[in-house]
């Protein structure tokens, strides 16, 4: 680790205030990506900007047809929450899925759709349930969020402040863990809102969350699991390393995805 | 022994580490500190294989903050012409790996190492160090490795006259294998590969070691033996052992890893040179480039047996990685792979291979799961080809008392066909199987040592007891210790504390290692007792002025035996205490034993699995072990040796491995890549302790901790087999391996 300076934010105003007048800042949500980053010395930024101690970046709450979450609600709260658990079970469930409870008590929904891994399973959720991720300055629909391999439409110094995502009728995420990091080698959310269904494909591709339209048109608007199942997806593109060969990684995405259509029911 | 009346033997006491460890108080390797403490840091060799020509550390040197730099020359060396054995270890070799010396051997291997004020200018220092190379071919996988044109090692290593990777073999027979062939009705005979895999303990290597003015040395460290990390450092840097000092910290999990020393030596020469204390940790990378594994192995195994189920003849063919200098655990492999049978014709041979990897390291009966994994894979099906029952046929051929070995023993009483018998009625057999579930079991031997151990005990001047002894603690053997000894004495557990002692404090004890502590401790500690008892009997003899011969100790008091001793108030410990000056001065006494009599230890593993045919992943869903224990002085802690094993022998069975890169480098150095199971991915693993004493124990021990290990590998293979029909002939079967196999078996259906 190289030496850094460490600034508590009060408010999202000063987090934003904090990170621009810095020579190189990033903000510290749970730490869980940003500090063995930094332990690995893979990253030399100049300020942390903790985003802990501003409360209403934090919590659950439900608006009409759509659920928001705080961009510094940990996935353990997600998955425990009243509102998530009853409007959207699926999102519940992947929260509580994420690593380990250490992992799952720091690390945060904000934190995770910023850094966009190429496993990581939140993106998947906001593909596949068409979110909106807000920010200090504006509203960027999910699918203009994920840009690539960690790349995100954030702009420098622009401040997750909460994710907001519809109600969808039916939906489900399955993943394969990896059997060491338990992040996704691949995992699939699978929706259905309002006349659309969406197939959001995590873990399989070094560029990130993707919708394969293959397995949404299998699927259909009555989540044909068993014709998920029989989609033959390319291996083209597709992450190949010690864990799985991109040819593993082809066949669970047809499976998990239909593995998803059937728990969405 | 096994009585029912005991008090503390056999019960489930809390253990005397327990709050330290729960609340974060104890102390490990990494937590000692001291005054004037600088940190120590390896340079490590960014090539699998090279020549090193020169190192100029001129510049590490002028670095400010920079207090010492090390390389070989300042480790002790010892010529590879000549073997320096300590235990099973060859200091010749020791010397190349703690600091590499003509050659780094693997990627990782150290080359230098610096002392610097702080981390940071210790990291800035080794990069600082000029290392000239001349990079070398290099080989890590055994087919390799013995090819005829492959990259040797060590020029000085010959195999059938020239210079080769095969640094020894090692042969059993028993019989004629030949003739033994001939009588069978069905012969098989398949070969087998496993991966290697890592001990995977949680804490990594670490010390801190000071070097007064006057050469004295005071090492804290995490190891499996304070005597070993004495004699070692001793040799390595040629301080003699009378002027170090070893303390043990707590340990964080060894599992044999932490029986010979990688940093211990270096700091010792950092602070001597230094004058200052030099701690030094390793990382998680580090461990996993640099420490451990266990071998990676290749086999094929050969086995006869009549219509009638005996089997006739066994033949076995083994090589094992030794990683960059000689010494892979070919003993346990071909010693243990046919142990716990009676089979009048054997034939065991093993290899040891050198190649460009970390120098492989003991891992819990080091070879024995990779003789068995072979073996009982093979029994599974020749057990099928003659329509038996694959435990009827383990129940015909066990090893019974009187049985030759082919590793050499004849056994005395050993419970291999009790742990059967307990597999054949057990309800878990019962169990009905759904579709793609499948049971499998396999058996395991491992030899279970004695050697060396001391202990003092000695009663407080207010009547409670300390217990000294010399052996780390890893599975729970103090809380053991103190079992038996508040047995003995017939007092409460909780008036016993047990400590490690030093190197200072404590008689020499071998490692904690080959299932031996609580043999040896055992022993040690029960002959230290029974002196104590004898002096509290002539105390209380001379209290009461009669015949120490008519005192009895009873439940804690002193007695006279019987009335014709006469009639005397019971006398208590807490009143022999108080009266010790008056009747002889302090009360305790100390053994020194050399133990012998660790009799072989045998399981019987049964596992269920469940594959997910879409994805291929196995799910172990049942899962119990069946274990002669000798005796449970302790039962939690033995069932958590059970259940340890079991957990680990899953791990290498179905995800874990070492995975190389094409430069030669370990690819998954980290928990976030090397795959070891969790508690989520395993199901609640039974045992059944079978309590067949060991008649050359005073409580009737026997080790228990390393044979849990040996079965599950081919436990889990046959499980595997019994649910799909296909059988695997290499580990791990991870998900990918095992869904490759359903689709060529549904391309060739
Ligand atoms: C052992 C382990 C296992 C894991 N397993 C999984 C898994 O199974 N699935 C999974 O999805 N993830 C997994 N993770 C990742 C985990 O979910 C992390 O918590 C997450 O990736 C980062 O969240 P964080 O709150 O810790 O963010 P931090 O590490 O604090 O920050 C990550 C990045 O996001 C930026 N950032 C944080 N908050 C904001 C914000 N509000 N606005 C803008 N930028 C922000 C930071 O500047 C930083 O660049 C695992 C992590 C570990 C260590």
């Amino acid at each position: 680790m190289y030496d850094f300076k460490y600034q508590l934010a009060n408010s999202q105003d000063d987090a934003v205030s904090a990170q621009s007048s810095a020579e190189d800042g990033s903000f510290l949500a749970g730490g869980m990506t940003l500090i063995p980053t930094l332990k690995q010395r893979l990253a030399q930024p100049s300020d942390l900007v903790d985003l802990s101690g501003i409360s209403d970046l934090i919590g659950v709450s439900a608006e009409g047809d759509s659920v928001t979450i705080g961009s510094m609600t940990t996935h353990a709260e997600v998955a425990s929450s009243e509102i998530v658990s009853s409007k959207i079970p699926a999102l519940a469930a992947l929260a509580g899925n994420i690593g380990d409870p250490q992992v799952r008590n720091r690390g945060t929904i904000g934190g995770s759709i910023a850094n966009n891994d190429p496993a990581a399973d939140y993106p998947a959720a906001c593909v596949a349930l068409n979110a909106t991720i807000i920010t200090n300055n504006r509203k960027i629909p999910a699918d203009n969020f994920f840009t690539g391999l960690f790349e995100t439409a954030l702009e420098d110094g622009e401040l997750i402040t909460a994710v907001t995502f519809p109600i969808p009728d039916k939906a489900a995420y399955a993943k394969f863990p990896n059997p060491a990091s338990r992040y996704a080698i691949v995992g699939v959310m699978v929706a259905h809102t309002g006349g659309e269904t969406r197939a959001a494909v995590t873990g399989a591709s070094d560029s990130g969350v993707f919708r394969s339209s293959e397995i949404e048109n299998a699927l259909g608007d009555n989540l044909d699991s068993s014709a998920a199942k029989a989609v033959s997806i390319s291996a083209d593109g597709l992450n190949n390393d010690i864990h799985a060969s991109s040819e593993y990684r082809a066949h669970l995405v047809s499976i998990m995805a239909s593995r998803a259509a059937t728990a969405a029911g | 022994m096994n009585d029912a009346n005991n008090k503390w033997i056999g019960k489930r006491t809390i253990r005397p580490d327990g709050a330290d460890k729960v609340t974060g108080q104890a102390t490990f390797g990494a937590d000692t500190t001291m005054p004037g403490m600088i940190w120590g840091k390896v340079l490590r060799s960014p090539h699998a294989h090279a020549n090193i020509r020169s190192i100029d550390t001129s510049k590490a040197e002028s670095l400010p903050g920079v207090k010492a730099v090390i390389t070989s020359a300042d480790v002790t060396n010892y010529s590879p012409e000549k073997s320096v054995i300590l235990g099973i270890q060859d200091m010749r070799w020791m010397t190349r790996n703690v600091m590499a010396r003509e050659k780094a051997l693997f990627h990782g291997h150290p080359v230098a190492a610096v002392a610097a004020t702080s981390q940071k200018i210790a990291d800035q220092a080794c990069k600082l160090i000029e290392v000239d190379y001349e990079v070398l071919p290099w080989v890590v996988e055994i087919d390799d490795a013995i090819k005829s044109d492959a990259p040797i090692l060590h020029e000085f290593i010959e195999f059938e006259g020239k210079p080769s990777n095969i640094a020894g073999t090692l042969e059993h027979k028993k019989g004629d294998v030949q003739t033994g062939f001939e009588e069978a009705d069905v012969i098989v005979e398949r070969s087998f590969t496993t991966r290697p895999v890592h001990q995977g303990y949680i804490e990594p290597h670490a010390c801190l070691v000071s070097v007064s003015a006057d050469g004295r040395a005071t090492i804290w460290s995490s190891s499996q033996g304070q005597f070993m990390v004495r004699a070692m450092t001793s040799m390595l840097t040629d301080i003699p052992q009378s002027s170090i000092r070893a303390i043990p910290a707590e340990i964080g999990g060894g599992f044999g890893g932490k029986t010979i020393v990688y940093l211990e030596p270096l700091a010792t020469i950092l602070s001597k040179k230094s004058g200052r204390p030099v701690k030094m940790v390793m990382s998680r990378e580090e461990v996993m480039r640099a420490s451990g594994p266990t071998s990676g192995s290749k086999s094929t195994v050969k086995m006869g047996i009549k219509k009638d189920g005996s089997i006739v003849a066994a033949q076995g063919t083994y090589y094992l990685q030794a990683g960059a200098l000689p010494g892979s655990p070919i003993r346990g492999a071909v010693g243990c792979a046919f142990a716990p049978y009676d089979i009048p014709n054997v034939h065991a041979l093993g290899y040891d291979v050198v190649s460009n990897r970390s120098k492989v390291a003991a891992y819990r009966a080091p070879g024995a799961p990779i003789g068995a994994f072979a073996v009982e894979c093979v029994i599974d099906e020749i057990s099928e080809a003659i329509g038996m029952d694959p435990l009827e046929v383990r129940l015909k051929n066990a090893a019974k008392e009187g049985t030759q070995a082919a590793h050499g023993p004849v056994y005395p009483r050993i419970g291999y066909y009790e742990t059967v018998e307990a597999a054949l009625s057990h309800p878990h057999r019962e169990i009905p199987l759904g579709k793609f579930q499948g049971r499998g079991v396999a058996s395991g031997f491992w030899f279970n040592a004695g050697g060396e151990s001391s202990s003092q005990v000695n009663i407080t001047e207010d009547g409670n007891v300390v217990v000294t002894t010399g052996h780390p603690d890893i599975g729970g053997s103090r809380a053991s210790i103190a079992n038996i000894t508040a047995e003995l004495l017939g007092i409460d557990y909780k008036r016993v504390s047990v400590l490690i002692g030093d190197t200072a404090t404590i008689g020499y004890s071998n490692l904690t290692g080959g299932s031996r502590v609580l043999f040896a401790s055992g022993m040690a500690v029960t002959d230290s007792t029974e002196k104590v008892i004898v002096s509290l009997k002539e105390r209380a003899a001379k209290i009461w002025d009669i015949d120490p011969e008519a005192v009895d100790w009873e439940d804690g008091y002193a007695r006279p035996a019987g009335a014709n001793a006469g009639m005397f108030d019971p006398l208590s410990l807490e009143e022999l205490a108080e009266r010790a000056t008056e009747t002889g001065g302090p009360i305790g006494a100390g053994s020194q034993l050399n133990t012998a009599g660790a009799e072989g230890g045998f399981a019987t593993h049964m596992c269920d699995v469940e594959v997910d045919i879409d994805l291929g992943i196995v799910r172990i869903i049942r899962y119990t072990s069946f274990q002669d224990v000798g005796r449970a002085v302790h039962p939690s802690y033995v069932e958590g040796q059970l259940q340890g094993g079991a957990a680990q022998g899953i791990g290498w069975a179905l995800n874990e491995e070492y995975i190389y890169d094409s430069e030669g480098r370990v690819d998954n150095p980290g928990f976030l890549d090397y795959r070891m199971p969790v508690c989520s991915d395993l199901p609640m693993l039974d045992t059944v302790m079978i309590e067949v004493p060991n008649p050359k124990h005073p409580q009737g021990v026997r080790g228990v901790g390393e044979v849990p290990l040996v079965p599950p590998l081919a436990a889990i293979r046959n499980a595997i087999y019994d649910a799909l029909g296909i059988r695997f002939y290499g580990l791990p079967m991870s998900p990918p391996v095992v869904l490759e196999a359903l689709e060529q078996g549904e391309a060739a259906e």
